[in-house]
């Protein structure tokens, strides 16, 4: 047994496997809400991705490097709609934003157009072939410690982490990320500057929706690979909390995801090993740890300062005369 | 200062709501639904106008249908409830669906701790009591954590919808508890116990039309409801919490304790609907099949579309009812699973979008004066 | 084109309204709108609440298209499709309720908009600093542009709105009501920058109903009356009275002095010793206040708007907790912070916010006035609330109070503000109070309303009503109360009898000298 087979290590590079669709999914989520627009549809766009990523993996002939980006597209732009969809009930029609985003994940959902979608192409039928596979990058995958830990992951891996960077350039280094951020916290002000507001929350609304759609594909062509009616199950909404969890600081929402991603894997990782604990008691921790987590963090004084945006959840309209 | 014209939409407040608005709105969005479905429909290359026949006829018009649809609608009926009186005070709890799970799990528990000595009502009462108390537990403990520590209630009773999951599971499928059959077949294959007939619901049998008693009391609930609502004191707090919170403390109103009763009698409705499942349907705590009913989720839906009113939930989950029980009787090949989600999904969302034209009227920008455009160049 | 370009720098118009209407649903906001600003000089827009000031400002800083009419900027025609439109025509406003994001800080706030030509794509906050520094030095207006907006003073806020529209090196300023947030003594200050920008070439529309400050800081002045501009005249030649009477299109009847005939030593009703409590951001908000309302009598509480105030009445009506103190009624006191206690020993409260705190919007007028007594016979029996009462009782109230609406069920949302406080002084008054806390009962109404209010506050009073008055608006409080408490920083800096109580000795005490207050 090499070092590298050392239980820590193992959890930790699972961790980031396993929490690697939460960083996509609640880094869009954070991009919406620094907008103001709750999106609650993150399960279903997750769904939606996944199983338009499935189908071209499927049916698309050529070799995985064309395949892949194509099916990652394909999320994008199937997610993308979805999110379009909720924006344009929400900041258009005003519509509550918590009923459109719940309508969004029934929709889209496990019972839903996902599901329908995934029977009518017979997805489901055989793994899919077409997956992301771990890489060596540099041929360091088998440095002691870091080696499987940094550099034994998947393309998605690498990918969720220049996002997050980027991500957080973009919001508190940019011109573009101050608007954004003032159309979040006090949309009066930035219209009063000639910031467009229901602009930025379109843009960002949908562009969260795509990154949902990555996270989707990150179950259907690298976690579970192959097609189940719901195999998000439930991620969505725990990236959902993670948006609180980090205070809508795309680095600390990371730092959360790969603790979730560790309990999200520890069931395996430790039936693998044989430890002797009850697989109902280990399905559940990411659940209730997440209840636990979220009732810590409301109660924090920190909440005061690194809160919500003000404006979160609330439709903006002139106020008339 | 830009030459190009303009236009675009505005939406101005009405002034008054006029009443045949009201209801012509609704009706037109759910053709709308069912319009945009039938784009959906014709996309994946299905039929769409005979997919919509068959729903009608499957689930209303065949002989038996109807009975059929109201064992459906049953669950939705009380799912339904459970959204409508927790998000009429904002408080959004989409933990139904756990919380029927969790009222499954203790009628089915009462119903099989129940011995044959003992009048049928007591048990059918106990059985609703302990549904209640299941489903009421589940949702206030998202209910005291709002209340309480202003966490997000939404996160916290979905979290529990999973663990309620696996609770259910774990008693079938990974112990030797007290509901598990674990003699026949059961030793095998991992099966609930079945309850004893005595606890078996009853149905009111009309000749052509089987009603399914917890249908009624589906019914009695929502009456409750409604006259809670609109005629108590209690009801005028909920009111007020709902509308608004800073004026009911002003008032002296207390939010936080009105918060957890009426999360707990929300998931008291989710749980009754767990206890009938039981009760009057499957007679069997049946973890897979619960959760691949979907009912808490789809009672946000019906809640939806009733726009929170308990009396309307009547009808809508009789329809959606409906829809669900065609999609049972017609599942195969050319209607596949995902339909009736998908159809319930769009009927939400053009509800949700119809619903703005009862409150706001649509206005279009006016295009640009073109005297004064040639004046500024 | 009605360019004025060729009359010379003293005449040249900065920016004009030509026919300018403004309609809504049910309301004409502005109707045929004319007026121009001179460069350099400081512009009045005068008039009344819901005279269409702030639909006109709407329209100049392009957030509202004109229905008819349109604007002229330095002579030429043109058209606002965005508010970005307007400030790239070098329109700048300073809103009353001030546009900043509180979590940001005052250069981020500044930085805000469209890039201005000589910044970089990815700003240089550094760099920004320092030429807001800059700007500020030049306008001695000192703000540190590091210090984040929610940390500052509304005067210190007020200064970043200020920079924020110079910045954008606006030649046109509108400020908007700018003095109801200062006290006499930094409104002194501000005309003094205002007059300094003027000097530097720019031109400042003024909006105001204060007859007194317009007189005092316009160089002309335009009055608006029912939507319509009425009139364009310089100040110095006309006065206060004439301005007052085309403001209005009457004569205004001022509002009576009332003669106290309340003895000194009438039975005490509220008794408030040394009570201190936090506000909202944990720092200490009231600082051993100790006052005393007798029996019909009107204490006034003056003092900037954020000085304690809201805390004072919030603690009054149980609705925030105290750290030390004591709160009797009638001898009877109150210790827990629970609002039903207050309302149980005869303590009526009308918060300042009327729709938010004071009633639920959503609800009708009739659900609304048994806001307090729903738990009561005869308004409820046992668990249940017993309509026909209610919608009676709602029809008597309606009809003593002078509430207009269609209907005892109209959604209180839908009212008008005078409406609005009627239907809050009727819940409040028919539980036949002993105390009657009050917070700017007039602010935001017409002159009508504010003279029912007013007269209701007079009658409540001589009906034995022991009334504490909150307000910023010293005329108001000058003509109600008997006695005024002036309130800065959370403490209470002299209670004066109303003879005593200038306007002068009210502006020191407000701004926090003690001075005045020491010789009474």
């Amino acid at each position: 047994m090499s070092f590298n087979d050392n239980l820590l290590i193992v959890i930790a590079a699972s961790a980031i496997f396993y929490g690697t669709p939460l960083v996509f999914a609640a880094l869009g989520e954070i991009l919406a809400e620094r907008s103001g627009v709750i999106n609650l549809g993150v399960e279903g766009m997750m769904l939606l991705g996944a199983v338009s990523a499935a189908w071209v993996a499927t049916n698309v002939d050529g070799p995985a490097g064309v395949v892949l980006p194509l099916a990652l597209l394909a999320a994008m732009i199937a997610a993308g709609m979805g999110a379009a969809i909720h924006a344009f009930l929400t900041i258009t029609l005003r519509v509550n934003q918590i009923i459109s985003g719940l309508a969004l994940t029934i929709f889209a959902g496990a019972a839903g157009l996902s599901s329908y979608l995934a029977n009518i192409w017979n997805l489901g039928q055989a793994p899919i072939v077409n997956q992301f596979n771990r890489l060596d990058v540099l041929g360091l995958a088998d440095m002691p410690l870091l080696g499987p830990i940094l550099f034994h992951q998947t393309l998605l891996t690498y990918l969720s982490w220049s996002l997050v960077i980027g991500a957080s350039f973009y919001l508190f280094r940019t011109r573009a990320g101050l608007h954004l951020r003032s159309v979040g916290e006090s949309p009066q002000t930035a219209d009063s500057v000639g910031i467009s507001v229901a602009g930025y929350r379109y843009f960002h609304v949908i562009l969260g929706g795509t990154f949902a759609g990555i996270a989707g594909a990150c179950f259907s062509l690298s976690i579970v690979p192959t097609w189940a009616d719901g195999l998000t199950s439930g991620q969505g909404w725990i990236a959902l909390a993670l948006v609180i969890f980090g205070f809508w600081r795309p680095d600390l929402m990371l730092v959360g995801a790969y603790l979730f991603g560790a309990l999200s894997s520890l069931g395996f990782t430790l039936q693998a090993r044989g430890v002797g604990i009850s697989l109902a008691v280990l399905s559940a921790l990411p659940y209730a740890m997440t209840i636990i987590v979220l009732v810590l963090v409301s109660t924090s004084s920190a909440r005061r300062h690194l809160g919500a945006p003000a404006a979160l959840g609330k439709p903006y309209e002139r106020e008339e005369r | 200062m830009s030459a190009i014209t303009r236009f675009g939409i505005r939406l101005e407040p009405r002034p008054d709501r006029p009443r045949w608005l009201v209801w012509a709105v609704p009706v037109c969005s759910f053709f709308a639904a069912l319009l945009v479905g039938a784009v959906v429909l014709l996309v994946t290359a299905q039929n769409p106008l005979s997919t919509y026949l068959r729903i009608l006829e499957r689930g209303f018009l065949d002989q038996g249908a109807l009975s059929g649809t109201l064992v459906a609608a049953t669950p939705l009926l009380f799912t339904g409830l459970c959204a409508a009186v927790a998000f009429k005070i904002g408080f959004f709890n989409i933990g139904g669906e756990g919380q029927f799970y969790m009222g499954a799990i203790f009628a089915s528990g009462i119903a099989l701790s129940y011995g044959d000595d003992l009048p049928a009502w007591l048990a059918i009462l106990s059985m609703i009591v302990a549904g209640a108390i299941g489903g009421g537990i589940w949702a206030a403990v998202p209910g005291i954590l709002r209340a309480y520590f202003k966490t997000n209630e939404i996160i916290t009773s979905l979290m529990l919808n999973y663990i309620a999951g696996i609770i259910a599971t774990y008693l079938i499928f990974e112990s030797e508890s007290f509901w598990r059959e674990l003699d026949g077949t059961g030793a095998v294959f991992p099966k609930g116990k079945v309850i004893p007939l005595i606890t078996w619901w009853p149905n009111l049998d009309l000749g052509s039309l089987v009603i399914p008693f917890g249908f009624l009391l589906g019914i009695a609930g929502a009456v409750w409801l409604a006259v809670l609502q609109r005629r108590t004191r209690f009801g005028y707090e909920m009111r007020v919490v709902g509308g608004a919170p800073t004026t009911a403390r002003y008032a002296g109103m207390r939010p936080s304790r009105i918060i957890v009763i009426v999360a707990a009698i929300s998931g008291a409705f989710a749980g009754l609907g767990g206890a009938a499942d039981v009760g009057n349907f499957r007679h069997v705590l049946d973890p897979k099949g619960l959760q691949q009913s979907g009912f808490g989720y789809a009672g946000i839906v019906v809640a939806a579309l009733a726009r929170l009113n308990p009396l309307a939930t009547i009808f809508v989950a009789v329809i959606l009812g409906g829809i669900t029980n065609a999609g049972y009787a017609l599942r195969g090949p050319d209607f596949p699973s995902g339909l009736v989600g998908t159809l319930q999904g769009l009927i939400l969302f053009c509800t949700l979008g119809g619903e703005v034209l009862v409150r706001y009227r649509i206005v279009r920008t006016a295009s640009t004066s073109v005297a004064v455009k040639a004046a500024g160049s | 084109m009605t360019s004025n370009g060729l009359a010379g720098a003293a005449t040249a118009i900065a920016v004009a309204a030509f026919g300018v209407s403004k309609r809504f649903p049910g309301v004409i906001a502005n109707q045929d709108v004319n007026f121009d600003v001179r460069v350099g000089e400081v512009h009045a827009l005068l008039g009344e609440n819901g005279a269409g000031k702030t639909t006109l400002s709407n329209i100049l800083t392009g957030l509202y298209r004109p229905d008819d009419g349109h604007l002229e900027v330095a002579g030429l025609s043109v058209e606002f499709d965005t508010p970005r439109d307007a400030i790239n025509a070098g329109i700048g406003m300073v809103h009353q309720h001030f546009r900043l994001v509180p979590t940001f800080t005052v250069a981020e706030n500044i930085a805000l908009g469209a890039k201005l030509p000589s910044e970089r794509h990815i700003p240089n906050l550094r760099e920004i600093e320092e030429r807001v520094s800059e700007l500020a030095n030049r306008f001695e207006m000192p703000v540190d542009p590091r210090s984040r907006v929610w940390q500052l003073s509304v005067g210190e806020q007020q200064r970043v709105e200020i920079l924020k529209v110079l910045y954008r090196d606006a030649k046109v300023l509108i400020m908007d009501e700018p003095t109801a947030v200062l006290t006499p003594i930094e409104a002194d200050v501000l005309a003094g920058t205002l007059r300094s920008m003027v000097d530097q070439g720019r031109s400042v529309i003024f909006i105001s109903h204060k007859l007194g400050e317009v007189m005092s800081i316009s160089d002309r002045v335009t009055v608006l009356r029912e939507g319509r501009s009425i009139g364009t005249v310089a100040t110095s030649d006309t006065s206060r009275q004439d301005l007052a009477q085309l403001m209005v299109g009457r004569t205004i009847e001022r509002v009576e002095r009332r003669v106290t005939d309340v003895p000194a030593s009438g039975p005490t009703v509220l008794e408030i010793a040394g009570i201190s409590a936090d506000g909202d951001r944990g720092l200490q908000a009231l600082n051993d206040v100790s006052l005393h309302v007798r029996r019909g009598e009107i204490l006034g509480v003056a003092g900037v708007a954020g000085n304690g105030q809201r805390e004072l009445v919030e603690v009054l009506a149980g609705l925030r907790a105290r750290s030390s103190g004591t709160i009797t009624v009638e001898g009877e006191p109150f210790d827990r912070m629970d609002a039903r206690h207050p309302i149980h020993l005869g303590v009526a409260y009308v918060p300042q916010d009327r729709l938010g705190t004071g009633l639920a919007g959503d609800l009708s007028i009739e659900e609304n006035l048994i806001l307090k007594k729903y738990r009561r016979r005869p308004v409820s029996g046992g668990p249940f609330l017993r309509t026909s009462v209610i919608r009676s009782e709602a029809v008597a109230l309606m009809d003593r109070f002078d509430v207009r609406a269609p209907s005892p069920q109209t959604p209180t949302r839908q009212l008008s503000g005078g409406n609005v406080q009627k239907v809050l002084l009727a819940r409040e008054m028919s539980g036949a109070p002993k105390v009657l806390v009050i917070a700017s009962p007039t602010q935001g109404l017409d002159v009508g309303a504010v003279a029912t209010v007013h007269g209701l506050l007079l009658e409540a009073a001589e009906a034995g009503v022991g009334i504490l008055l909150v307000s910023e608006d010293l005329e108001e409080v000058r003509a109600l109360a008997d006695r005024v408490a002036v309130i800065y920083e959370g403490s209470i800096m002299a209670v004066l009898d109303a003879q005593d109580a200038t306007i002068e000795r009210l502006g020191l005490l407000m701004g926090g000298s003690r001075d005045a207050g020491d010789k009474s």
